[in-house]
């Protein structure tokens, strides 16, 4: 007996209609920004063997992996990023492309969540990557488009946070810690669990990359968080304080003062993927950041080109989902006119229909042969006017 | 702008509950609607524009985590077993227990090959401290007293909350090992620690200074 045919499986789901329009209508903002800005789009494929997503400078654990075996019996992966295909990309095919390199890509990912979690399995992320150049020049570049596309998504109230990597890395490198110690260290502020930082930190009196580490994982907010910082960070760090505040400012140049946060406290999830500015976008009614990026200059050494790179992506279904809420779940429009063809009119409805949708309406053509039939199926598509087409001519009717 | 919005704290029913009710009114909060909630879920709590919602322990997590509720109070046992992303900024101290490891008292848990049998309520928790020490156990789960397992020789030891060891005591069995301490915990959605950074943190100061 068939148990699951008329299921999805979890964390999948069919979007009808509205959602449909909701989502393409959030791919095609994002790609017209990212395409007026000259990127050139990837696509890459669905499925990549294991080994792509499996690097020294970043990996995805085997339970967040949707996984089967190619017809060889290698392990292939359901693509859980678009990022390392990218860079796949860079050491083969763009090898020789022409740097700084700017693409965009907009595909769907697929993730597979705890269980019940409520989050999607499968969602559709568009993001850009700019690979070599300036980094001082490609990571403006990256966050005022990124803060763009926060500003072009249309929700009442959106956040753009900055940070940089280099904080927490330089801060931690300097405790002596064993590998295990790091990690729990990494959770810790990734957390911002306080109370487990504090209490491991403890073992660090008088040590002021500690008591720094302390002090930072709290440090968030606006502009007042730069000279708080300033008192408490060590030497060394004063570099990557100076250039996150200058970003900041030059972002607030560009007319993004009122948006943009800075966290002090950004922990890469996965050990040392991020080596610099990072950056994430935050709207009212999701509860996880809806756009996440940053620089990643290690990544694409592993498939065998040094350069540099930056970039973001960002979850279309989220903000698909937060613009049909808004809109009380009403994106599309209904049809001007639908179009009722008496027995022997088919080919003069068809031509009517036409006629109307070359003059620019939208004209639904009912695939019925009763015309009571079609006046409740023009009124249940909420469609106001049904033209009947007769062989004495074209009659027009409003839907009651 | 976001700083006068409305706040959402979910607290987990129970005596979490009864301690964070406490809590607020130390710190000068009207709990009335709190004290007589009747059968209500979501409750009021007048002149802070803040809504308090009961729930199950590990449904704290779910509302936080999606953000249907900016904070929350939940046990780190909860914590431990669910697992999620959100931060954990405040140990409450209150609710405080342990996980331990219990066997019949007398046991050698550890002594002999063959690979152990523990019963939990919690599978996640016991598998973690287990793989930590590198130790292949069969995991039993059970949803009542598992203090019964042992005594039914269905497993050689048991994973769970230990208060006084009274329970344990009287069924003749003894904590072997601690696992990890437990105490109440300030959960906060991630996007509202930074949409409502303000709120959270004056509330968070408030009912820290109110311990």
């Amino acid at each position: 007996m068939k148990k699951y045919d008329l299921l999805t499986p979890e964390g999948t789901r069919d979007l009808i209609f509205d959602e449909c329009a909701a989502l393409r209508s959030v791919g095609e903002t994002l790609r017209g920004i990212y395409t007026s800005h000259g990127y050139s789009e990837v696509i890459t494929p669905g499925l990549e063997f294991f080994d792509v997503f499996n690097n020294k400078s970043r990996h995805y654990s085997q339970e967040v992996l949707y996984k089967l075996t190619d017809g060889k019996g290698r392990l292939v992966v359901m693509r859980p990023d678009s990022t390392m295909p990218i860079a796949r990309l860079m050491g083969t095919r763009l090898r020789t492309a022409a740097i700084p390199l700017k693409l965009f890509y907009n595909q769907t990912i697929y993730r597979a969540n705890p269980k019940e979690s409520g989050r999607d399995d499968e969602f559709y992320q568009s993001g850009v990557e700019i690979i070599g150049g300036d980094v001082m020049r490609s990571d403006m570049e990256a966050l005022s488009v990124a803060a763009e596309v926060m500003g072009s998504l249309g929700v009442d109230e959106y956040r753009f946070e900055i940070g940089d990597s280099g904080f927490f890395t330089l801060l931690s490198s300097k405790l002596g810690m064993k590998e295990q110690e790091l990690d729990d260290l990494r959770e810790y502020a990734l957390s911002k669990n306080y109370p487990a930082l504090d209490s491991m930190l403890a073992q660090y009196p008088d040590n002021i990359y500690a008591a720094a580490l302390s002090k930072l994982t709290r440090l968030f907010g606006g502009r007042e968080v730069f000279p708080e910082a300033e008192k408490i960070l060590p030497e060394e760090a004063m570099p990557v304080l100076k250039r996150l505040e200058e970003v900041y400012d030059n972002l607030c140049a560009l007319g993004m003062g009122g948006e943009v946060t800075v966290d002090l406290g950004f922990v890469s999830k996965t050990e040392d993927y991020y080596t610099g500015i990072v950056f994430k976008g935050y709207i009212e009614g999701y509860g996880m950041p809806v756009l996440t990026g940053g620089r990643y200059d290690k990544l694409i050494a592993d498939f065998g080109v040094d350069t540099p790179a930056t970039g973001f992506a960002v979850n279309e279904n989220a903000v698909a989902n937060a613009l049909l809420k808004r809109s009380g779940g009403i994106l599309l429009p209904a049809s001007d006119v639908m179009i009722y063809a008496e027995d022997g009119c088919v080919v003069e409805a068809i031509k009517h229909c036409r006629e109307l949708i070359g003059k620019g309406l939208k004209a639904e053509y009912a695939d019925l042969a009763d015309k009571s039939e079609a006046e409740a199926y023009a009124k249940a598509r909420g469609v106001a006017k049904l033209h009947i087409v007769t062989k004495n001519g074209i009659t027009e009717e409003q839907v009651q | 702008m976001s700083e006068n919005k409305a706040i959402r704290v979910a607290l987990t029913k129970g005596r979490l509950e009864k301690d964070t009710v406490g809590l607020f009114e130390k710190m000068g909060f009207d709990v009335t609607e709190l004290k007589e909630k009747g059968r209500r879920l979501i409750l009021n709590i007048p002149g802070q524009n803040m809504e308090v919602v009961l729930a199950k322990a590990a449904d704290v997590i779910t509302y936080v985590e999606l953000g249907a509720c900016d904070i929350g109070v939940v046990g780190k046992d909860t914590i431990l077993e669910h697992g999620g992303e959100y931060f954990e900024i405040a140990d409450l101290g209150f609710g405080r227990c342990r996980f331990a490891l219990a066997t019949k008292k007398g046991l050698d848990f550890y002594g002999g090959v063959g690979v152990k049998t523990v019963a939990t309520k919690y599978p996640n928790v016991t598998r973690r401290f287990f793989e930590s020490k590198r130790m292949d156990v069969d995991i039993v789960k059970i949803e009542g007293s598992v203090e019964l397992a042992p005594l039914l020789r269905i497993a050689d030891g048991i994973v769970d909350i230990v208060e006084t060891g009274t329970t344990l005591k009287e069924n003749g069995l003894a904590v072997i090992e601690d696992v990890v301490p437990i105490s109440a915990r300030l959960i906060v959605n991630t996007v509202s620690m930074k949409l409502k950074k303000e709120r959270i943190e004056q509330l968070t100061e408030m009912m820290k200074a109110a311990l």
